[in-house]
């Protein structure tokens, strides 16, 4: 029996061996064609180590596209989308955890409807009210849809049920005011749930498009994703060009999951069982 | 009157926590929302003129069928990847959380990884890998001697809707992985113990433990599949358009192409409100779901 399970053991930790090569293929793919020649890529039979390191593929990004700009677009996106998302849904998890208040179940109404109504369905319509407003080609237009999300009020909602009502009792008789209570008690307590809930809506506004694809027009407000994709239009794709902009927005995200993997899975995890 | 004022702030506190929340919702998703109703009775192509057309466009889109065969594909992409990506997230799952298995971190992470990077990046690397003349994909099958012919994946309905279905195979199955590992080691070791001194193996407990009371979440990890390619967008729109001859246009993409390719903003939103109606009713689904669960 012992020596069965050993085998088997063994079998199956070659074939997961195999599943996470396949996984990690297509990342291997795009790493070697980013240093190819275009033709290299559609080489037959093909080519894993170009014959020569073509690194102006990553230099005429910066040179001629401007990436440079683009990537500090999407780290502003993807940042202040996060902090002001963080911010926006803790304090209403907070309120509709700990405050009883008139109207309550109505506003707790709003948020599963905004859950319901996906924003695909109504692309046209927000994009009309854009322009109208002069946001069209902006990178706070990009941000603004994402400052509050169901899901992070619902996350945070969870988590600040579990802070002790005495404790905010407690610091409403020595005087404190509620927006104090926020700052000084409640944010000190979300911070874990910050960090999970915050590697989430970076991840998502990190690798946002559609929304982006639809508003962003000229080149130096172009998110990496967005920039990416406008690689493609021309008379020939450059597809050695692609695949290097696509290893700037996928590799320093591998390295973080390498780093981090037990905090960024843990938190994702938590957002997923309980979202 | 200092009192008045402590009872005040402490009255109103909720709803300036909640106001930004409010504002948001007017303006991104009540306000769309209507206006996207009114879009719907009109003909306007984006420029100054609209015209009242009343029901026209949802004669049209009944007439034209577009929009259910975007809802046929969206189910045939659901029927050819689900049943293997929910088998693979489950074998990875019970297989990542048994004790003989080594290295579980790191193929944890392995499998997540496609989750979180771009969306946009992954697509266009699958549609190097899927290119029929020269792709790697092709010329792997054929050095094997599995193919004669190179297989035209992104030019031939199938083979399309295969890829898409590949590629969301590839992006989803380590979410999923990470949902029902979660729902297995919830699971009391217990049960696994007298099953072992009644003389299960492995497999046996798998079949007749973990699988049926795997059953609510991966019906979870279903429901939540189906909103996902309802409403896929990107990697269609990148591998294939939505093409050939529309086999991969999704909800999403029909609504992209009608209204900003095409500049059909009045029937683009008439699409839109179906869409809107599937999702609600999908959502009230899960909403069920989520609540038993809890």
């Amino acid at each position: 029996m012992r020596v069965q399970t050993r085998i088997f053991s063994i079998a199956m930790f070659v074939i997961f061996l195999e599943f996470a090569a396949a996984f990690l293929f297509p990342f291997a793919w795009m790493i070697s064609s980013s240093f190819k020649e275009k033709s290299e890529i559609f080489a037959h039979p093909p080519v894993w180590i170009p014959a020569k390191l073509h690194l102006e593929n990553f230099t005429i990004l910066f040179t001629e596209k401007d990436f440079g700009r683009v990537i500090l677009n999407s780290l502003f996106t993807a940042i202040t989308g996060t902090v002001g998302g963080l911010f926006f849904c803790s304090m209403a998890g907070f309120a509709f955890a700990k405050y009883q208040f008139r109207g309550k179940g109505l506003l707790f109404g709003l948020v599963l409807a905004s859950l319901m109504i996906p924003m695909e369905s109504s692309l046209v319509p927000l994009f009309v009210i854009y322009r109208d407003l002069g946001m069209i080609d902006q990178l706070w237009g990009v941000i603004l849809p994402r400052l509050t999300s169901a899901f992070g009020i619902f996350y945070m909602r969870q988590y600040c049920m579990t802070i002790e009502n005495e404790l905010l009792e407690a610091s409403r008789i020595d005087g404190c005011s509620e927006a104090r209570i926020y700052f000084r008690i409640v944010a000190p307590i979300l911070i874990p749930a910050f960090a999970s809930l915050g590697i989430i809506f970076f991840v998502e506004e990190w690798n946002n498009f559609l929304w982006p694809t639809i508003i962003l027009r000229s080149q130096e407000n172009l998110t990496l994703a967005v920039a990416i994709r406008a690689l493609q239009s021309g008379v020939r794709t450059p597809y050695n060009l692609i695949m290097s902009g696509s290893v700037i927005s996928v590799v320093p995200m591998l390295l973080a999951i390498f780093i981090f993997q037990k905090q960024i899975i843990a938190g994702l995890t938590e957002g997923t069982i309980k979202g | 009157m200092q009192n008045l004022y402590w009872k005040w702030q402490f009255k109103s506190a909720p709803y300036w926590f909640i106001a930004p929340f409010v504002i948001c919702f007017i303006i991104f998703v009540f306000l769309p929302f209507t206006y996207s109703v009114y879009l719907s009775f009109n003909e306007w192509h984006g420029q100054e003129t609209k015209t009242f057309v009343g029901l026209a466009n949802y004669v049209t889109l009944l007439k034209s069928g577009d929009f259910w065969q975007s809802i046929v594909n969206s189910v045939l992409i659901f029927v050819l990847y689900v049943p293997v990506m929910l088998a693979l997230a489950l074998i990875f799952a019970a297989c990542l959380s048994a004790t003989w298995m080594k290295w579980t971190g790191f193929f944890r992470t392995v499998f997540f990884i496609p989750n979180i990077t771009s969306v946009v990046a992954i697509s266009f690397v699958f549609l190097l890998i899927f290119n029929a003349d020269q792709g790697i994909l092709n010329q792997i099958l054929m050095s094997l001697g599995l193919l004669d012919e190179p297989i035209r994946f992104l030019e031939t309905p199938w083979w399309a809707r295969v890829s898409v279905a590949i590629l969301v195979i590839f992006r989803w199955t380590g979410y999923n992985m990470i949902l029902l590992l979660g729902g297995i080691q919830g699971i009391s070791k217990s049960l696994y113990e007298a099953a072992k001194v009644d003389g299960a193996n492995g497999i046996q407990s798998f079949w007749h433990i973990t699988l049926p009371l795997m059953r609510r979440l991966l019906a979870f990890c279903t429901i939540l599949s189906t909103l996902g390619t309802f409403s896929l967008f990107t990697e269609p729109f990148i591998l294939t358009g939505g093409g050939p001859n529309m086999a991969t246009t999704t909800p999403v993409v029909l609504i992209y192409n009608e209204s900003f390719k095409n500049l059909n903003m009045g029937y683009a939103s008439t699409i839109s409100i179906f869409f809107f109606i599937l999702m609600m009713i999908l959502s009230l689904v899960q909403l069920r779901l989520f609540r038993e669960r809890d």
